[in-house]
């Protein structure tokens, strides 16, 4: 559903540039919970941003449904981000001045399609992640792993073909943390969903059935679920991060 | 179903604290732009601050200073609100909304704010004017010329800045909305602008460019002239840029390093510095903002004391209460009568003493203009002055001095100030009636305080003065008389005197020193235009003798003690109004602006404070970082705007004749009490800020 090839990415500072993808293949199956792990600078974020359309990419291309999202304008953009993409921000970004039913609403009401079923699907976006008793408050009125489930509910109100996600439990505690990963679980088991998340946390990542391990711009490793229990798979990722560190 | 308008209106709702904050900072630039454009170009302070004179100058030139104060203000203030806005359009952008679905709605809001803020502002503005003139009028002085009069042509100025605003703002939106990357927009607020590091001498190295270009700028049109003749043009202003230059490297080195080196505790003021410095752009701009107009309002504060004060000590150190002059074929008051209008007041005169004067013609070097350039030429009709004979001085003075036959001397103040007035290089004088010529030479300056000044006296030997007196007609004759009064003078008195002194004048007296009627001949036989003759001279009228005007500059201006120390006020009311109504506006703006920089600050780094809070900072630890900051905001703008303005004042002084005088010594003191005066306004605020900056804090 998601392929990346020969991606790239610098950014410029002055009259220097400085790469920081360079050359990351991928792809991504639908109903997928893949996570991307990595140090500090390694690219997980811009990786991110790239396939979300936030900024834009030098070279390769990405494909999202069949679509390239090279060349595309800013309002064929704009649409794809709508329509076919959900994001979770590690702060949440939920607006401070709607209620927690409205920012879930934000996308459907972009795209000037807020009616009954879309009402229905933000009820039952919010009783599935645990938050319909928080829907008329305020985001500063909730905790942070309610906030951070809005922006879940938030990111799946137009059904889009895949959620991505920025380090999604970074600003939270394990207790939120986890009922934030339950809820993408929950994602994508009831509805289908396809999840692309970027995570320092290892425990995090361990619930995923991918995890793919971004160094210097480049995939360096792909570990992938088998028939373990969590703890091993995590065991197993924690390994994998320690020889990567050692081999840089 | 919401809709997106809806979505708008609400978040719009939620950002009200935003928006009122520039709601209000454009409110206050239009108002005070409004407020100065409708002053500036009012006809009651068009008609008498002369056109191409210092004072007129010296108003556009602070003019130009607070709207470009107000420029970088208004400039500031849209960026603030986008940087919050920016947050919330990145999050819409980033779910999906396209730049074409959010522009409505954002040029909406912004023209919608500028819009309401200007008109408010510019509507504010003329009553602000109105009360402060008014308030002046009731409280201070009022005059018959202080009747405010608004050109309201002075819109255009209020209206080319709330385009200004609006383009700036929708500009900012622009950019906003056209930026390629999504994650920066919903970052924008938390961006830093940290400014380069200079090293330790950036600070010192600034003052000494300040200096360097004051003096540069000041001294450059001087030296423009001696080496080409000309008159420089406007662009030699721009050797003062040195100051800019300096100003900069001064706040820079006051965000990066700060002026107190903590050699032994160099961590405590670490953090309050690294907050600072990581908004150091934006900081640095509003210091020099901030500085640029306390330096104004300083200057134009100035301009009271030391007017008053070198008028105060000039007519309290006065021999005579009262001093006046006349032509001889003109009908005036003579001994008797003035003698016998006292006693009908109670009084009586003293001490009455008397001389003739001649009016003659003098050859000297003049200076004559061909566009901007110009060269020395020697004319034999190249004015007048007035002369007394020896004995005539001895009456009035009962000082004796002895001229020798052949020289001249000027009567002059005992510190020789203002000797530029004077003509040192006359080698004949003319009697005009005649045409007869006697050769002088310049002997020395003689010094008499009450006798100074640019239409004052020259002296030559009696046995001259009989020469050149022979044949000249009363028109050319004058007496000079001086009295004081027995016991203590009348107020009554003196404006009676005053004004029957002057109707008793013919219109042929109607005009004032500066036209001179040995030029007017010469220009005449010439066959040229006197320029006295032209618009350019200012034309007096004995029907506003109270006028300042007429007071200032009639040619034969009595002098009266009790007159010029009641009425000083009333004389120069309107550019006291002027000169105090600048100071006000130039220090509400730099107030405002240091007070916003500050909550900026407090807004920008609350989660820093937060951070350290958690991290065990006590609140007096927290409070000493908020008030090391805003100690910055609002302490080096105030020394550096006014000690440069000091200092350029002092400069000033110094140019006038290379020294200082009591007068003028006198002057700065009050000057510098002024400004301790000034500095405890600023103080004030400073701690309200500091009280509003721990409230916002939570501290």
């Amino acid at each position: 559903m998601l392929y990346i090839k020969n991606l790239h990415k610098s950014y410029q500072s002055g009259s220097k540039s400085y790469p920081v993808l360079k050359g990351v293949n991928l792809s991504v199956s639908s109903q997928e919970f893949i996570a991307v792990m990595g140090p500090s600078g390694s690219g997980k974020s811009t990786l991110l941003n790239c396939i979300s359309c936030y900024i834009p990419f030098d070279e390769g291309s990405i494909t999202l449904g069949g679509q390239t999202l090279k060349n595309l304008d800013a309002d064929a953009l704009a649409r794809v981000r709508n329509e076919q993409l959900g994001f979770v921000f590690q702060d949440f970004m939920l607006l401070d001045g709607l209620t927690v039913r409205e920012n879930v609403l934000v996308p459907r009401i972009i795209r000037d399609k807020v009616d009954a079923e879309a009402n229905e699907r933000a009820d039952s976006l919010m009783s599935l992640f645990g938050i319909a008793h928080t829907a008329d408050k305020y985001p500063a009125e909730i905790s942070g792993g309610e906030r951070q489930r809005a922006a879940v509910a938030r990111s799946l109100i137009n059904k889009p073909l895949i959620l991505l996600a920025d380090e999604p439990t970074g600003n939270l505690d394990s207790k939120s943390s986890r009922t934030v990963i339950e809820a993408f679980e929950n994602a994508r088991r009831q509805l289908g969903a396809t999840i692309f998340m970027v995570t320092h946390d290892s425990c995090a990542a361990s619930f995923c059935d991918r995890v793919i391990l971004l160094q210097d711009g480049l995939v360096c490793d792909t570990l992938q679920k088998q028939n373990e229990s969590q703890q091993a798979f995590q065991d197993r990722l924690l390994t994998a991060i320690k020889t990567m560190s050692s081999t840089k | 179903m919401m809709t997106m308008k809806q979505l708008e209106r609400k978040l719009q709702r939620a950002d009200q604290k935003q928006a009122l904050l520039y709601l209000f900072c454009n409110f206050v630039s239009l108002l005070l732009i409004t407020a100065y454009s409708a002053m500036m170009f009012s006809p009651t302070v068009l008609l008498i601050l002369p056109q191409g004179g210092d004072s007129r100058k010296q108003l556009t030139a602070i003019f130009v200073l607070a709207l470009f104060g107000c420029v970088v203000f208004t400039v500031y203030a849209s960026g603030l609100f986008f940087r919050r806005k920016a947050a919330q359009l990145g999050t819409l952008m980033a779910l999906g909304a396209s730049r074409a679905r959010l522009a409505p709605g954002v040029f909406r809001e912004v023209l919608l704010l500028s819009g309401i803020s200007s008109l408010l502002g510019i509507a504010a503005g003329f009553p602000f004017v109105f009360l402060l003139w008014n308030g002046f009028r009731l409280f201070i002085v009022d005059s018959q010329e202080m009747q405010l009069r608004l050109d309201y042509r002075c819109l255009a100025v209020s209206a080319v800045f709330f385009v200004l605003v609006a383009a700036c703002c929708c500009l900012t939106a622009y950019r906003c909305l056209h930026r390629t990357n999504i994650i920066d927009i919903i970052h924008e607020e938390h961006k830093n602008e940290p400014v380069k590091t200079p090293g330790r001498w950036c600070g010192p190295a600034g003052i000494a460019l300040m200096f360097f270009g004051a003096v540069l700028g000041y001294q450059a049109p001087g030296v423009y002239m001696q080496l080409f003749s000309a008159y420089p043009t406007a662009l030699l202003n721009l050797l003062y840029a040195p100051v800019f230059v300096g100003l900069y490297m001064i706040m820079l080195h006051t965000v990066v390093h700060g002026w107190r080196t903590r050699r032994k505790k160099p961590c405590r003021s670490l953090i309050a510095r690294s907050m600072m410095k990581f908004q150091g752009r934006q900081t640095v701009n509003n210091l020099i903002v901030s500085t640029v107009l306390i330096a104004g309002s300083a200057f134009a504060i100035f301009y009271l004391p030391m007017l008053g004060v070198s008028q105060i000590l000039e007519v309290r150190a006065r021999p005579f209460d009262y001093c006046y002059h006349y032509r001889m074929d003109q009908d005036i008051l003579g001994q008797d009568e003035i003698a016998a209008k006292a006693s009908q007041y109670g009084l009586s005169i003293k001490e009455f003493r008397s001389s003739p004067y001649l009016t003659l013609g003098h050859d000297s070097l003049v200076t004559v203009e061909e566009g901007r350039s110009f060269h020395l030429e020697h004319k034999d009709l190249a004015g007048s002055v007035k002369v007394l004979s020896a004995s005539g001085f001895h009456a009035l003075t009962g000082k004796s001095v002895t001229v020798r036959p052949g020289a001249y001397h000027i009567i002059s103040t005992a510190d020789e100030t203002e000797t530029y007035f004077y003509v040192t290089d006359i080698t004949f004088l003319t009697n005009m009636a005649t045409r007869g010529t006697i050769p002088v030479s310049f002997a020395g300056y003689v010094h008499y305080d009450f006798l100074a000044g640019p239409s004052g006296y020259y002296l030559i030997s009696d046995a001259d003065y009989e020469a050149i007196s022979r044949g000249l007609t009363p028109d050319w004759r004058g007496t000079i008389s001086f009295f004081k009064m027995d016991g203590a003078d009348s107020y009554a008195f003196a404006q009676d005197f005053f004004h029957t002194l002057t109707t008793s004048f013919g219109p042929e007296c109607e005009y004032g020193y500066y036209y001179d009627r040995v030029q007017k001949i010469a220009a005449d036989e010439a066959g040229e235009r006197y320029w006295g003759d032209t618009d350019q001279m200012t034309r007096l009228s004995y029907d506003n003798a109270d006028a300042s005007d007429f007071r200032l500059y009639w040619t034969y201006m009595p002098k009266i003690r009790i007159l010029d120390q009641n009425d000083f006020l009333k004389t120069f009311a309107v550019y006291l109004m002027m000169f105090l109504f600048i100071s006000i506006i130039c220090t509400l703006a730099a107030l405002i602006i240091s007070y916003t920089r500050c909550m900026t600050i407090t807004l920008n780094n609350r989660y820093v404070f937060d951070d350290l809070r958690r991290l065990g900072a006590s609140p007096a630890f927290l409070r000493r970082e908020v008030r090391s900051q805003a100690g910055s905001v609002f302490r080096i703008p105030v020394l550096v705007g006014m000690g440069a303005m000091y200092f350029l004042y002092v400069l000033i002084m110094l140019g006038n004749d290379g020294k200082l005088v009591l007068s003028e010594l006198a002057g700065l003191a009050v000057c510098l009490c002024i400004l301790l005066g000034m500095a405890a306004i600023y103080g004030v605020v400073y701690c309200y800020t500091v009280r509003r900056m721990y409230r916002a804090l939570s501290l």
